[in-house]
């Protein structure tokens, strides 16, 4: 365990950077989101969460892969490597950490998806423990320990005032730490005695807020019934259809592949896509899904029933951005506990 | 407001025992203080849940096309902008006034949950009480007063138009219409005292943050299209990429589609999850319309023509009086 003194900070993102693409929460107009760091970037590590997941590091919402140009008889296609820089992604959460190995259940199984694999594999993760969760914070309801490290990260990290305890968990976390290791001091004894302090005060705090008590296991029965439900009707009255969910959502991972056409040339790409939008599932022979009711239920379906009996664990890791950002208040949340048979 | 709230719900109650309507479209409180939801209420029973507190921010007129689908009365209450937002859609033929009853709610202006995270009050908050020009937060530790402006939406401190526009039965009495017309187009006089490459740069950096998810469009009232070009996949101009020619070509295509019928609710700004202040676009071109035309307030009285929807011969040539050049 080695310890990084706060003052080293902006030594250590030129060091990085030197050697990797360096993400990290960045300020700009009063607004924390992860991006890549250049010097004279406002560095924000206090507010507890990005505006929108670091999900867009890991899988970016647009990534052209092909261009093609046609000369009439003639087809050529031409595959778009992305830049083959490793990078690391410093200051995620525990939520958003384990959103990333949700992701990977989905792209990284058979068959695998490559695009995401390549860039995946290039990152080096760096998590930081959450000293203050706040009021709209649920992971513990998805037995998601901010206090810990989280499964999957290279490196974990906590804060502790004037410096930071840096654990490095994984070879690639051993391989970034050695790489600046001269940084970084050996961790002391009081050091490690502070990080359990830390780690008991974040567990009293967990259970003390208010979206402590939200348990998705309240939802129970067949698929059927549940699909069947007439809460669907309810709550999706009041959707609006956009997808400020779907997209500042973590664990959200749906994508569309589209053209820039130009004639006889262009490049295909992906982009994040939304179930909450009318021509999601557009297929040749029309859409399944022609309502917003089935749009709306498709989305929580997939995150509390599909993917857990596909995956074995819930698509949600209580970030709560979906409570803080939509619209009209409705939420993962509200619907747990309607279905759960609340309210 | 709790006075008006149980005037809320018992109206609401009601309308639905006489069958007066069939549904009510009103607010409840969810999990937190900031937490005032739309609520579409069918049985008697519902109504008590219903509330009117400084967070009914969301506008309910909107979800009249979708709730007129059916063959019903509804009855929805409806704040001053939400009103405006009536009379447009009742003007661009969306919503049937016949098959709506409008319980009108002057409204004191909604507090604004970012800013009271900025100022650091959010922590341990349970309740944000509101009366007269304060407004009171509550936590275990005790209570705060602060003066209601401070914490407003800024649409709502610019707001012209708190009481409702149209309504069958007004549920309170009138607030003071806010007279601060100095500060009206403040905002948008900050944008056109830059140069044609700052404001450029300004919009690049401001449409750059955009995630396309369409919150803007699906809140505004203006836009009320049946299939949004943008969602018709034929129509070839769908791009969902996250690149800066297609933010920008939407939200210029958006501020033209809206012009002449944006009635300055301010909602697109509010709900745009990365904070682009879209509703300057759209007040942008208000300002250009009062300047050429004379003074229009969309959505106010849905009987007078829309200067953009009519020609007069004396309409002035914006190009050749006001071209300013520049790019």
């Amino acid at each position: 365990m080695k310890v990084l003194k706060k003052e080293k900070f902006p030594q250590i993102w030129q060091a990085i950077n030197q050697a990797y693409e360096l993400y990290l929460p960045i300020e700009k107009d009063d607004r924390v989101n992860f991006a890549q760091w250049t010097e004279g970037e406002t560095v924000n590590l206090e507010a507890l969460k990005t505006e929108i997941s670091p999900k867009d590091v890991i899988f970016p919402q647009s990534e052209t892969y092909l261009k093609f140009e046609s000369d009439g008889k003639k087809l050529q296609l031409e595959s778009v490597e992305s830049e083959n820089r490793e990078y690391v992604l410093f200051g995620v959460r525990s939520c958003d950490a384990v959103s990333f190995n949700l992701i990977d259940n989905v792209f990284l199984r058979e068959p695998i998806d490559r695009l995401y694999e390549k860039r995946r594999n290039k990152g080096t993760i760096v998590s930081l423990a959450c000293s203050e969760p706040e009021e709209n914070c649920f992971c513990s309801s998805f037995q998601i320990k901010p206090e810990e490290a989280s499964p999957g990260v290279d490196v974990a990290a906590w804060d502790l005032g004037d410096k930071i305890l840096w654990k490095p968990v994984t070879e690639k976390g051993q391989v970034l730490t050695q790489k600046f290791a001269q940084l970084m001091e050996d961790a002391s004894q009081q050091d490690q005695e502070e990080l359990i302090k830390l780690q008991n005060a974040i567990k009293e705090k967990v259970k003390e807020l208010p979206l402590a008590s939200v348990d998705p296991k309240v939802i129970k029965g067949e698929l059927k019934e549940i699909f069947e439900s007439k809460v669907w009707d309810e709550l999706s009255q009041s959707c609006l259809g956009c997808g400020a969910c779907t997209y500042i959502c973590p664990t959200c991972h749906c994508y569309d592949i589209q053209d820039f056409a130009g004639g006889n040339c262009g490049e295909r790409f992906r982009c994040w896509d939304s179930c909450m939008f009318s021509e999601f599932t557009l297929m040749a022979h029309g859409n399944p899904r022609t309502t917003q009711k089935q749009r709306f239920r498709q989305r929580f379906m997939h995150k509390l029933v599909y993917y857990p009996n596909n995956h074995g664990s819930y698509a949600c890791v209580g970030c709560g951005r979906c409570i803080e950002k939509c619209p009209v208040n409705m939420n993962i949340v509200k619907v747990i506990k309607r279905l759960g048979g609340e309210g | 407001m709790e006075k008006i709230a149980n005037k809320v719900r018992e109206t609401a109650r009601l309308a639905l025992a006489n069958g007066e309507v069939n549904k009510i479209l009103g607010w409840k409180k969810g999990d937190f203080w900031y937490d005032s939801y739309p609520a579409f209420i069918t049985e008697e029973e519902g109504t008590a849940s219903l509330i009117w507190d400084s967070f009914c921010v969301a506008n309910l007129s909107k979800y009249l096309i979708e709730q007129l689908k059916e063959d019903i009365k509804v009855g929805v209450f409806l704040k001053g902008c939400d009103a405006r937002a009536f009379n447009q859609l009742l003007k661009d033929n969306r919503v049937d006034r016949d098959k709506v009853v409008i319980y009108g709610l002057p409204c004191p202006g909604m507090i604004d949950p970012e800013k009271v995270k900025k100022a650091g009050l959010a922590k341990g908050l349970l309740d944000v009480q509101k009366s007269e020009d304060e407004v009171v937060f509550i936590t275990k530790e005790g209570e705060q007063k602060f003066s209601a402006r401070e914490f407003a939406y800024d649409k709502c401190l610019t707001c012209q138009y708190p009481n409702p526009v149209v309504y069958d039965e007004l549920l309170a009495e009138e607030v003071e219409r806010n007279n601060t017309t100095e500060y009206f187009y403040q905002d948008v006089e900050e944008i056109e005292k830059m140069s044609p490459d700052e404001r450029f740069a300004y919009w690049v950096e401001q449409f750059s943050k955009c995630i396309r998810c369409n919150a803007c469009r699906n809140v505004c009232p203006a836009c009320s299209c049946e299939k949004c070009i943008f969602d018709n996949s034929k129509a070839n101009v769908a791009g969902k990429a996250k690149v800066d020619s297609e933010e920008q070509f939407f939200h210029i295509v958006r501020a033209y589609h809206v012009a002449g019928r944006c009635v300055d609710c301010g909602e697109c700004s509010r709900v745009c999850p990365v904070g682009i202040p879209l509703a300057k676009l759209n007040r942008k071109i208000i300002k250009d319309i009062t300047e050429f035309y004379g003074e229009h307030n969309a959505g106010v009285n849905p009987s007078l023509d829309a200067p953009l929807e009519t020609f007069k011969l004396e309409d002035i040539d914006p190009f050749e009086t006001r071209a300013k050049g520049g790019k």
